[in-house]
């Protein structure tokens, strides 16, 4: 198979060195003295642009670390400070309760509304049970506090989590069933 | 010694004086047979048992602070209520012994009352503060709900819709069939499924056992905050089963490894299928609680 004129089939037949057509330096030379001596106003702009930004992220920095502060303070107990009380007529509703996660769930105002009412009558209806009974619930309605508090600090640190989010709303569901269980169990013995 | 004695011999008077002071009730109502029967009871028992008559038959030893007992019946629904003076310095408390026809729909309501039933086939509910209740389940609906009370619970037929809560009481079902629905606050849940379509059961703190069979389509999903879950269930042809918790630990008796949700922070899954899939499903999600799954009985 003859070879055609003017095509490679090795590297080797190819150049050892090829020089430029002309010298580049010069030219590179002269642009970057004239650059390191007088900015432009695209630079300028540049420049301004990345102080701003550098700006941004420091008061950013700053808000952020305000928030983790403020959270830390209101959501967590201080060395020394009491746990928040058991649920009790004065708590207030869970949408503005410190910490709390403003699920879509907890904002509804029916829901609110309704909680409200069945808090308010709590401490009378725990009033008109047996005291051992008084005891259980008091008890069951701590733990239902609990573990809204430890589902609410799990999801601060995990916010998009959809189990403990699932978890957290069927709590809130649970309080409510035992508040209106409450509310049966002390006007059951009056209907009697 | 001698101080003893006299306490001991004090004791025994009093009591039989507070026994002898009880006074019995007895009477019976003609009632329809399919009908509805409402007792309310305040303290003391409720015993029914359901027989092959026509007669709502009621005999009570009542409490010296109990007024009086009434029986009605009207149109299909009999009522049998302990009345009680709103003020009373004695013992407001019945014990009932009621016999009622076997194919009623029963509506009990007490407060500390312990409830039991027997062989009673219609619908119930049950609904009690802190009393206990131990019931048979059969076809229909049944709604059983406590404050404080435990609940002991026995399926007697197929094709029985069960919804049983309580706050602190625990709950045991035995033979449960068809669908079921159950959930506590802090009392642990027991439940024995012979073949079923349904279970749905949450807890908040308390711990939850499944046990038995899962039908061809059927479903069981357990969830809970802190309470650990164990289902043991025999696969009838297979199911698919998705496990998750945030922080409890995922463990199996089919050798399968749960995995790790985020490479960085907490939370287990495990998912998977036993023998083949046949529609059914368990599920099971926690956030501290530990949670176990065996295919083994």
């Amino acid at each position: 198979m003859s070879r055609k004129e003017g095509t490679i089939s090795s590297l080797r037949e190819l150049p050892r060195d090829i020089p430029p057509a002309r010298d580049l330096w010069p030219a590179i030379q002269a642009r970057l003295t004239e650059e390191s001596r007088a900015p432009t106003a695209a630079d300028t702009r540049v420049r301004n642009r990345h102080l701003r930004m550098r700006f941004i992220a420091a008061a950013a920095m700053i808000a952020m670390l305000a928030v983790g502060i403020w959270i830390g303070r209101s959501g967590l107990p201080l060395v020394g400070q009491r746990a928040r009380p058991v649920l009790t007529a004065s708590t207030a509703n869970p949408g503005t309760e410190q910490g709390a996660v403003q699920t879509a769930y907890t904002m509804d105002p029916k829901y609110l509304r309704d909680r409200a009412e069945l808090v308010k009558s709590l401490e009378g209806q725990l009033a008109t049970l047996p005291p051992q009974t008084r005891t259980k619930v008091m008890a069951s309605l701590a733990t239902i506090q609990k573990s809204k508090q430890d589902l609410e600090a799990a999801l601060g640190h995990d916010p998009s989590n959809a189990l403990l989010q699932e978890l957290l709303v069927n709590t809130y569901q649970d309080e409510m069933r035992v508040l209106t269980a409450v509310q049966e169990a002390g006007t059951a013995g009056k209907g009697i | 010694m001698r101080t003893t004695t006299v306490m001991l011999c004090l004791g025994i008077c009093v009591s039989g004086l507070a026994h002898a002071s009880n006074r019995i009730f007895d009477r019976s109502v003609e009632a329809d047979p399919k009908g509805t029967v409402e007792i309310s009871n305040v303290a003391g028992r409720i015993d029914v048992t359901g027989y092959d008559g026509k007669e709502v038959q009621v005999h009570g030893e009542l409490g010296e602070g109990v007024e009086r007992v009434d029986v009605d019946s009207s149109r299909g629904i009999t009522t049998v209520k302990v009345i009680v003076p709103s003020h009373t310095f004695h013992s407001a408390s019945a014990d009932l012994r009621i016999r009622v026809p076997r194919d009623s729909e029963l509506e009990i309501s007490g407060v500390s009352a312990d409830v039991s039933e027997t062989d009673v086939q219609g619908g119930l509910q049950l609904k009690t503060v802190s009393g206990d209740v131990k019931a048979d389940i059969f076809k229909g609906t049944s709604e059983i709900k406590t404050v404080s009370g435990d609940i002991v619970l026995r399926g007697r037929a197929d094709g029985a819709q069960l919804h049983v809560t309580s706050i602190s009481g625990g709950i045991r079902l035995d033979h449960g069939s068809a669908d079921i629905e159950g959930s506590t606050v802090s009392g642990d849940l027991h439940m024995r499924v012979d073949a079923t379509h349904s279970v749905r059961v949450r807890t908040t703190s308390g711990d939850v056992r499944i046990e038995g069979k899962l039908i061809s389509g059927g479903t069981i999903e357990a969830e809970s905050v802190s309470g650990d879950v164990n289902v043991r269930a025999a696969p009838d042809g297979g199911y698919e089963y998705e496990l998750s918790s945030f922080s409890g630990d995922i463990t199996n008796c089919m050798g399968a490894n749960a995995e790790r949700v985020s490479k960085y922070g907490p939370g287990k899954r495990l998912n998977g299928t036993e023998g083949t899939s046949s529609g059914a499903r368990i599920r099971v999600k926690t956030m501290s609680g530990d949670v176990e799954l065996c295919d083994k009985n």
